[in-house]
């Protein structure tokens, strides 16, 4: 993917969907370019030193105690829940196929998230419908 | 005896969710808030409707009921209402007065207007949130 | 088949051979001594007319970053200097190890560029490797099982190619109108014909701060500009930064001295009579700001040089283009292709806490080849690794010493382990050097890895993954010691309490 592309891919993402586009080139920066071989676990459960992710191609199953709960692709992220709490993760995140993503170190999430308001809010969104299907379920 | 603006925001200290915010955000969120009081088991807010705002309890409690499943209980400092202010959804659940309640309630447009202004609250909401759901997936699986 | 005969000078002459390695920098060359001391039959063709890679040109002002410490109190020619070795590539044979120090004229400990050249080809010439030079591949198609590589002298024909082509093309933003009017890293010229000039330098990564550095007494203004802020290695408690010796730009800004650093994006250059006028977008608010130069370096990176691979099949990833490995450096996409050398990079790892490994740098990737060539020579030339039989009661010490002493734990911290594991007749076997990711991913033998690790806040310690009953559960970390030796009554005790029930 060249520079174009990754913007593309990012403006795309509903997460940055509120960046303009030097926000977004700053992010595109701050953010690792990472590829994952199928069945690599890119989050491990009870395991320290977890990231935060953005799918960009690939899907990825989540697995509890070997039971697969979720699968998620293009466009989602993962590992904040962990780090916002300051624990380990509780589930596997596996690569299904060969999978390439986003990543932000663990211990910069924080910062990340101070320094893009926008970006945050979008995460509360989307936790809070997490949290919201969550309770349906229960 | 209603609670002065000092009042509230001596509240509102308290609260977790406002942890670390600044003073600023702190007065305009002492001005912003009204006292509301509940009677033991009246409904603060009902399961379906248009929600308009966030609750914060000041004493006594609230009973948060799904359809006939009870999801949990809140006491003084908690908050709830939350989701049908960020996704502005129907209010997902009801809420019940445990014994005589105090609230301060928070419109859902100065929320979303305090959540702009000030990031560290909505970190603070973040985190809350997420603690919620790990919680909520934790049961979910037993 | 050809039936040429080799000759001194033009060895390997077009024809099938077992591997085919495609480049002579370090990745090359590593790759060729393992494969030669395990007899695997290969050919070794490169563009270049010597061996080198890389260093036949970079770095430009002519000390690397990595270092050779002629005294660490290891003698030079055992396992255990290599820690303290940046810079040699890795032997079994005490004589071939350690080239560097004996080559370096002992008024640094960084070497100069010249000096690694010359110590790739004395790799070279030790060891007895044999590369076919002036031969460069320059296109791909297969033939069944068969990948058959285009050269000049003809077809090279092949099961199982290792491209170590290196990571040195230029990448130039393509989005940028005018980019035309910038030159990139690798076409600086001669430091003082930027006398007097006005700079502007796209990038604050290494290789910005390297230009910056080694321009500062000529060019003034320098203005370094990319979205995000720099940052230092020593904050990122890794190599992945702005390295110690390139800061001074950072310092001379702090003070006013006449380097400006900027989060900014450029968004187009146009050429005046006047000078370059370098049009920025500010990170911070949004706001245009313009800059009028004499000269625009682009420091904006480099791809591996694949050519037609990516159109029969090769899947890559992010701006540089690597292709998408496993963890013994495989295509994904396409079976039996395998890489080497700085394009490593491209497998990450664990990367905890955000922590990269130093695969980009001869010191990892020396040890990564290691991983490729033992899966190349199990799969395709039925020779496995040795796994030699540990007693009970030596299990602890060994994981100890590794954790201790182990060049390839300190070179690629947390990403090679040594890991012992245990058969189904009880019999304990030393695995050796494995890579961490596929040892807590993949399934295999009950058992346990030591590496090193460091975490958010720079402490380094040992980590232990114990691995029962096909899984890899939690990590563990061992205590901390001041001068990293871990053989202590405490640690020994710690390790003996996670690691018994497996190996006990």
């Amino acid at each position: 993917m060249n520079e174009a592309q990754i913007l593309d891919a990012l403006a795309g993402l509903t997460l940055f969907s509120d960046l303009d586009r030097p926000q977004l080139q700053a992010v595109a920066h701050t953010l690792s370019e990472e590829s994952f071989p199928a069945g690599q676990r890119i989050l491990r459960q009870g395991f320290a030193g977890s990231g935060f992710f953005v799918i960009l191609e690939g899907e990825v199953a989540v697995r509890v105690d070997g039971e697969d709960v979720a699968t998620l692709g293009k466009g989602d992220f993962f590992g904040e829940i962990s780090l916002l709490l300051g624990e380990s993760p509780v589930a596997d995140v596996v690569a299904s196929g060969s999978v390439h993503a986003l990543q932000l170190a663990g211990p910069d999430l924080r910062e990340f998230l101070l320094a893009y308001p926008v970006v945050m809010y979008r995460m509360l969104q989307a936790v809070s419908r997490r949290l919201d299907r969550a309770n349906r379920r229960s | 005896m209603p609670l002065t603006t000092q009042e509230k925001r001596a509240q509102l200290e308290q609260v977790p969710l406002f942890r670390d915010c600044s003073s600023e955000v702190l007065d305009r969120l002492a001005a912003a808030t009204a006292e509301t009081a509940f009677a033991a088991d009246a409904l603060i807010v009902q399961q379906g409707q248009v929600g308009n705002g966030l609750y914060i309890i000041v004493s006594g409690g609230a009973r948060i009921v799904a359809g006939s499943d009870e999801l949990t209980r809140f006491g003084p400092g908690d908050f709830f209402g939350e989701l049908s202010v960020i996704d502005q959804q129907p209010r997902t659940a009801s809420a019940f007065a445990m014994g005589d309640t105090v609230c301060l309630a928070l419109a859902s447009w100065d929320l979303l207007a305090m959540l702009e202004r000030e990031p560290v609250l909505a970190q603070n909401m973040l985190k809350e949130l997420a603690s919620r759901l790990r919680a909520a997936d934790t049961q979910l699986r037993h | 088949m050809s039936t040429q005969h080799s000759t001194e000078t033009s060895p390997f002459p077009a024809g099938e051979y077992g591997v085919v390695v495609v480049g002579s920098g370090p990745g090359g060359l590593q790759v060729s001594y393992y494969l030669s001391r395990l007899g695997i039959d290969h050919a070794v063709i490169s563009a270049d007319p010597a061996p080198g890679g890389m260093f036949r040109r970079f770095p430009f002002f002519q000390r690397l970053l990595s270092w050779t410490k002629p005294h660490a109190g290891q003698a030079h020619d055992t396992r255990e200097y290599e820690r303290y070795d940046f810079n040699s590539l890795v032997a079994a044979e005490p004589g071939n190890r350690a080239v560097m120090p004996g080559l370096m004229d002992g008024t640094s400990e960084f070497p100069s560029r010249a000096e690694m050249e010359a110590g790739m080809i004395e790799f070279v010439r030790r060891t007895g490797l044999v590369v076919r030079y002036d031969t460069p591949w320059q296109g791909t198609s297969r033939d069944g099982d068969l990948y058959v590589l285009h050269t000049p002298a003809g077809d090279y024909r092949t099961r199982v190619p290792v491209f170590t082509v290196g990571a040195a093309q230029p990448r130039l933003p393509d989005d940028i109108p005018g980019i035309e009017h910038a030159a990139h890293y690798a076409d600086t010229r001669e430091p003082s014909s930027y006398a007097g000039k006005r700079l502007f330098i796209m990038g604050k990564a290494n290789s910005g701060f390297e230009l910056a550095s080694g321009l500062l007494q000529w060019a003034s203004p320098i203005i370094l500009a990319s979205p995000r802020p720099a940052q230092l290695s020593v904050n990122l408690h890794s190599l992945g930064g702005v390295r110690a010796r390139y800061v001074q730009p950072w310092e001379d800004a702090e003070l006013g001295g006449g380097v400006f650093i900027l989060d900014a994006a450029t968004e187009r250059l146009e050429r005046h009579a006047s000078g370059i006028a370098v049009h920025m977008r500010r990170s911070d608010d949004a706001e245009p700001f313009v800059a009028e130069v004499d000269e625009v370096i682009a420091a904006t990176g480099f791809t591996a040089p694949l050519l037609d691979l990516p159109e029969l099949g090769l899947s890559t990833f992010g701006r540089s283009g690597l292709p998408s490995m496993t963890s013994s450096y495989e295509s994904v996409s396409m079976p039996a292709v395998y890489f080497a050398g700085t394009i490593t990079q491209g497998v990450s790892g664990l990367k905890k806490y955000g922590i990269p490994a130093n695969s980009g740098a001869v010191h990892g990737h020396r040890y990564n080849s290691r991983l490729t060539v033992d899966e190349i020579a199990g799969r395709f030339f039925d020779i496995e690794r040795p796994r030699p039989a540990v007693a009970a009661d030596e299990v602890v010490e060994r994981l100890l010493t590794s954790a201790s002493a182990a060049p390839e734990l300190w070179h690629q911290k947390s990403y090679l382990a040594h890991a012992l594991s245990r058969d189904p007749d009880g019999t304990i076997r030393d695995e050796g050097i494995v890579s961490l990711a596929e040892y807590v991913d993949a399934a295999g033998p009950d058992g346990a890895a030591i590496t090193i690790e460091t975490d958010d806040r720079g402490s380094i310690h040992p980590a232990v993954y114990v691995r029962r009953r096909g899984r890899v559960d939690t990590d563990a970390v061992l205590d901390e010691s001041p001068l990293t030796d871990y053989r202590t009554p405490e640690h020994r005790a710690q390790l003996q309490a996670l690691v018994v029930d497996v190996l006990g």
